[in-house]
């Protein structure tokens, strides 16, 4: 079993520190996890007192945010010798897991996380055209090559967080970078409940080689401005969403509230 | 000779009477280059570490794997608590499918201010990870695999790896032309400039110091930050007008000599 290795790997099994212990908390930190491939599929989980501990649970809680995940189909659940539980990365668990998150979170929230991605991947890209060297460049460059030759969602929004924190790390800033690193994990619980049409996917990633341009010719503040503007599109689309989904939450029958049980109670209250 | 600093907040400067001093360079030069081959002596030797190991797993008439790698631990933590050591990180990174039980490896430790002993760096090694720390295409790893010789790269970020501002220097490990992968070590940004200023204590000039992508490495002033870029005029030699420039073999940066 391979256990804690890497940085973002650490932060999935750090202590929850909101306090609540609740086991809302523990899905949406473990789901974000496998969105993001910090824990890969079929991967075995550590065990429920040894996970509880680590995150700082009681094991009902632990118990509890476990069969969530099971019955989203994220996690496989296998008794006696060689048993545990085992990850399961399915994509559509996974916009159903982020469509709850969507649901629960309030557009305030989002709201400040839009703010604050624009300040960060705004300031991140004025930099990078400052400082940003040929060959940072060239990277910034091949993750958007790579990000419109893959097909699959999910790997879509990796690459995608990887061309975000690369522009940070651009910008020589190792605070920016682990700052665009959190906000990445943070979207992450979100942006799988919104899938992109091909046409949506093209507009992105157009967006994102006009900031490449505006770094390689050293034009900090088109960087910037393109940077901010973009963001503040997803943001108002995520708030869309969330808006949507709440206006309907109480009309939805109850196949929805018994995949997401938690969401949908707190959606409704 | 002109210059062109994207983060510089004043015009370059005016003339001034006569060319500038140049011991200054080469006294920074001198001191730039004892560091830099202090840290790779530290280097050399986890390089024959990694030799060794591969030798011995050779004789055994095996693979190497993983276990010959963890083998070299006590030797790379010798060398990281040495007590002249600069390098605050230090190891191996092993060539894709070196080993038999394990297609990536890093054997890297690093000391830690706030911890007695070293620690040992831990990375997300899979490809479909958002974190995954590519090492195979790093320019630390490429470069010295390339040109089979030892590399100096940086000032950068080390993005899903240490989250350090970094120099890194490297040696390819090669055995019967087979190469294994790269023995290097780690210098922060920040304490490379300031083994390099003590040396070179007070100065009436400015002294930056230029990598060959036109980054700053270091500078005596506030005017070119390190990290920010400086582009020389290419045609303006090694020795234009108020402004001095002196190029470094290895690692091949330029010294750059301005009045204060």
């Amino acid at each position: 079993m391979r256990l804690l290795s890497g940085d973002a790997r650490r932060a999935v099994f750090a202590p929850l520190d909101d306090g609540s212990g609740r086991s809302e908390a523990v899905a949406r930190r473990l789901g974000s996890a496998i969105a993001l491939g910090i824990i890969v599929d079929g991967e075995q989980l550590p065990s429920e007192s040894h996970l509880a501990a680590l995150l700082n649970v009681s094991t009902v809680t632990l118990r509890d945010a476990l069969a969530d995940l099971r019955g989203r189909g994220l996690v496989d659940t296998r008794r006696g010798r060689g048993g545990g539980s085992f990850v399961r990365a399915s994509e559509d668990a996974l916009t159903e897991l982020s469509l709850g998150r969507l649901r629960e979170i309030g557009s305030t929230e989002l709201r400040e996380l839009g703010d604050i991605r624009a300040a960060v991947g705004g300031t991140a890209a004025r930099l990078a055209a400052d400082r940003a060297t040929a060959s940072e460049i060239a990277r910034l460059r091949e993750i958007l090559d790579r990000l419109a030759a893959v097909d699959e969602g999910t790997r879509q929004r990796r690459i995608e967080s990887r061309y975000y924190i690369d522009v940070a790390a651009a910008a020589q800033s190792v605070r920016l970078t682990l700052q665009e690193i959190e906000l990445q994990a943070e979207l992450g619980q979100l942006l799988w409940g919104t899938p992109r049409t091909a046409a949506e996917l093209a507009t992105t990633i157009a967006s994102h080689r006009q900031v490449v341009d505006a770094i390689e010719s050293r034009d900090g503040a088109l960087a910037r401005q393109l940077t901010e503007t973009h963001i503040g599109e997803v943001t108002a689309r995520l708030i869309d969403v969330h808006l949507d989904l709440t206006r309907r939450g109480q009309q939805r029958p109850g196949a929805d509230t018994a995949v997401l049980p938690h969401a949908a109670a707190g959606a409704g209250s | 000779m002109s210059t062109r600093r994207p983060d510089a907040t004043r015009p370059v400067d005016g003339p001034v009477d006569g060319p500038v001093d140049g011991r200054p360079a080469a006294q920074a030069a001198t001191v730039i280059e004892g560091v830099v081959e202090q840290v790779f002596h530290s280097v050399t030797a986890v390089r024959d570490t990694l030799l060794a190991a591969h030798r011995a797993a050779r004789e055994r008439g095996e693979p190497m794997c993983d276990r010959d790698i963890t083998a070299m631990r006590g030797r790379l933590l010798d060398l990281l608590t040495g007590e002249r050591e600069v390098a605050v990180g230090m190891g191996v990174i092993t060539a894709p499918g070196l080993l038999a039980d394990r297609p990536l490896h890093l054997e890297w430790w690093q000391s830690e201010p706030d911890r007695h002993h070293p620690v040992r760096l831990e990375v997300d090694l899979n490809p479909h990870s958002v974190g995954f720390y590519d090492y195979a295409a790093a320019e630390w790893f490429v470069v010295p695999r390339r040109t089979g010789r030892r590399h100096v790269v940086g000032p950068y970020v080390d993005v899903h790896g240490t989250h350090r501002y970094l120099l890194t220097l490297t040696v390819p490990v090669v055995a019967d032309g087979e190469f294994l992968g790269v023995a290097g070590a780690d210098v922060p940004v920040a304490r490379f400039e300031t083994l390099v200023l003590r040396e070179l204590g007070n100065l009436a000039v400015d002294v930056v110091v230029v990598n060959p992508e036109d980054r700053v490495v270091l500078s005596t002033s506030a005017r070119s930050l390190a990290g920010s870029l400086m582009i020389l005029d290419a045609d303006a030699g090694d020795d234009a007008g108020e402004v001095r420039i002196i190029s470094l073999p290895d690692p091949p940066w330029r010294i750059v000599v301005s009045p204060g």
